[in-house]
């Protein structure tokens, strides 16, 4: 897997936003089919990140490529084979779900948007959702239909900002056995967010620890815990928010 | 591996455009009271403004039948531009109330899609309110719209261009300071509406707002709809000139746009939707 180019290599990637350092050199590149974790306190830059990974915002220092196109320059081509969701948006108040995935099929340039919504709908399990309204779903179901608008035209990188965060406990077990089942049938790489460690544990290969808008720690995710002399990811995580907050003291008068 | 990336061009263009057109269609069908807007405050316009002019020529006024009939034009003239812009403004609107950018944003469609879409959705809108502004018109107060003749086709294209143009507009101020600004959706036009001379000569406004009604470009675009609805049998030069405003209107607005889609994504303010 190493020998092959990466389908995300962001390098340098600086943000400020007026005094505060949202993402301060961040280099982060993810090959095919890999599966990695973006970890970190609230405001440690994660979703600026991945908004400068997909050309959202534009980084004031740092090159982006995904999938082996230069953005922003080529970021439109290369978002066609590109998944996003986050857990936190909400579906248009005013579609039904079906006609909301057609749109996005769509915008994808799909010659057939009902059958690939349909499929991305069976996939995850949840057709009968597609006569809905958006605004009628529970936040778990809006996530999953989220995550269907993301998949659905087999994306080589899906990138998924808090994907699981407000669902039941079983229905993220599905979720996530859903993604997993995707990313390895179709080698599609995962770039996701969380604060749940035993959701990382399960759906992803390698984690990145971010704080105050630096990678702190990148490794595997079977063995970082045990290399950095902790027992569990949680615990990697707990000390490196510990150390994030004594740094974060010492620079006094800069704002978090 | 190295991963195939499907054409992204002219060939699905169209796909984007018409997702964009299908999304505005569903939001506007679904919210009926939508066609206040587009329906009936055009009618409330046309018997409004009109009457003043009819009251004017009751009160005995000079060549105040010619009057009722240019103020009867001008809202027909007035309502293309209007509607078009908040066809246009409305659906970028839509997107931010629904916080749709941040998704929007994640895929190949590109702002021009996105406002062509918009725009040829805006279209029905347009069409819907010209005709209840005409059909009043013709009906109430005998000005018919059909009679003016063929140069009637280019003014109104012309207003159907600035409508788009000031909605860019309104979209980039929004984009440069976020939401809550949308009023400027209706304050900018009606700024426009009296400095334009949209239902007369804009010699009849006061000195000090001449010179600023002398560089919009939609005061030559109404002057050229005046000409056209008060039976000048060529009024070309004076649509030759609103294009040119027009145009250079267009190419203005397109180039802040341009910049303010470059400042959103700089300065991070898709954050502000997230």
């Amino acid at each position: 897997m190493k020998d092959e180019p990466p389908v995300l290599r962001a390098v340098g990637l600086r943000k400020r936003f007026r005094r505060l350092t949202a993402v301060d050199g961040v280099n982060l590149s993810i090959t095919a089919g890999e599966r990695v974790a973006l970890v970190g306190p609230n405001g440690a830059g994660k979703t600026t990140t991945l908004m400068s990974c997909l050309g959202a915002v534009t980084p004031d220092a740092g090159t982006v490529e995904l999938l082996g196109r230069s953005t922003p320059r080529d970021r439109r081509a290369a978002l066609a084979r590109v998944g996003f969701a986050a857990g936190y948006l909400p579906l248009p108040p005013r579609m039904r779900v079906l006609e909301y995935l057609m749109m996005y099929a769509r915008l994808y340039g799909t010659a057939d948007p009902r059958a690939q919504a349909e499929v991305g709908l069976r996939r995850y399990g949840v057709e009968r959702l597609a006569r809905r309204w958006g605004a009628e779903l529970s936040s778990g179901q809006r996530t999953v239909v989220g995550i269907v608008k993301a998949t659905m035209h087999t994306p080589a990188l899906l990138v998924l900002d808090e994907p699981t965060a407000s669902l039941d406990p079983d229905v993220a077990l599905r979720v996530r056995a859903n993604i997993l089942q995707q990313c390895q049938q179709e080698g599609t790489a995962l770039l996701v967010t969380s604060h749940n460690m035993t959701e990382i544990e399960r759906l992803a290969q390698r984690v990145v620890f971010l704080a105050a808008g630096r990678v702190q720690v990148d490794g595997p995710v079977d063995g970082i815990a045990a290399q950095l002399g902790s027992s569990t990811l949680e615990e990697v995580y707990l000390h490196l928010r510990e150390s994030d907050q004594k740094a974060t003291s010492a620079r006094s008068g800069e704002p978090r | 591996m190295i991963v195939e990336l499907p054409h992204i061009g002219r060939s699905t263009a169209p796909r984007r455009i018409s997702a964009v057109m299908i999304r505005h269609g569903y939001a506007t069908i679904r919210t009926p009271h939508r066609f206040f807007d587009f329906g009936i405050w055009p009618v409330v316009d046309t018997i409004f403004y009109s009457s003043i002019a009819k009251y004017a020529q009751g009160a005995g006024a000079s060549a105040s039948t010619r009057a009722t009939l240019l103020v009867a034009a001008g809202i027909v003239m007035w309502h293309v531009v209007y509607q078009s812009q908040l066809a246009v403004s409305t659906g970028f609107f839509e997107e931010v109330n629904a916080r749709q950018l941040p998704s929007l944003l994640a895929t190949p469609l590109r702002p021009v899609e996105w406002l062509a879409g918009a725009a040829l959705q805006g279209l029905v809108k347009v069409a819907i309110g010209v005709s209840a502004v005409s059909l009043t018109a013709a009906v109430l107060y005998h000005f018919n719209v059909t009679t003016t003749g063929v140069a009637m086709l280019p003014v109104m294209a012309l207003l159907l261009l600035t409508g788009w143009a000031l909605a860019l507009l309104v979209i980039g101020v929004v984009m440069f300071l976020g939401s809550g600004t949308e009023m400027l959706t209706f304050g900018l036009l009606f700024v426009l509406l009296p400095l334009s001379g949209a239902f007369y000569s804009t010699s009849a406004l006061p000195a000090a707002c001449r010179p600023i009604s002398a560089v919009l470009p939609t005061t030559y675009t109404f002057r050229a709809a005046r000409a056209v609805a008060g039976g000048d049998p060529s009024p070309w030069s004076q649509i030759g000139i609103a294009a040119v405003g027009t145009g250079a209107l267009i190419v203005a607005v397109v180039a802040f746009a341009v910049v303010a889609l470059h400042t959103f994504q700089r300065r991070g303010f898709i954050s502000r939707y997230l």
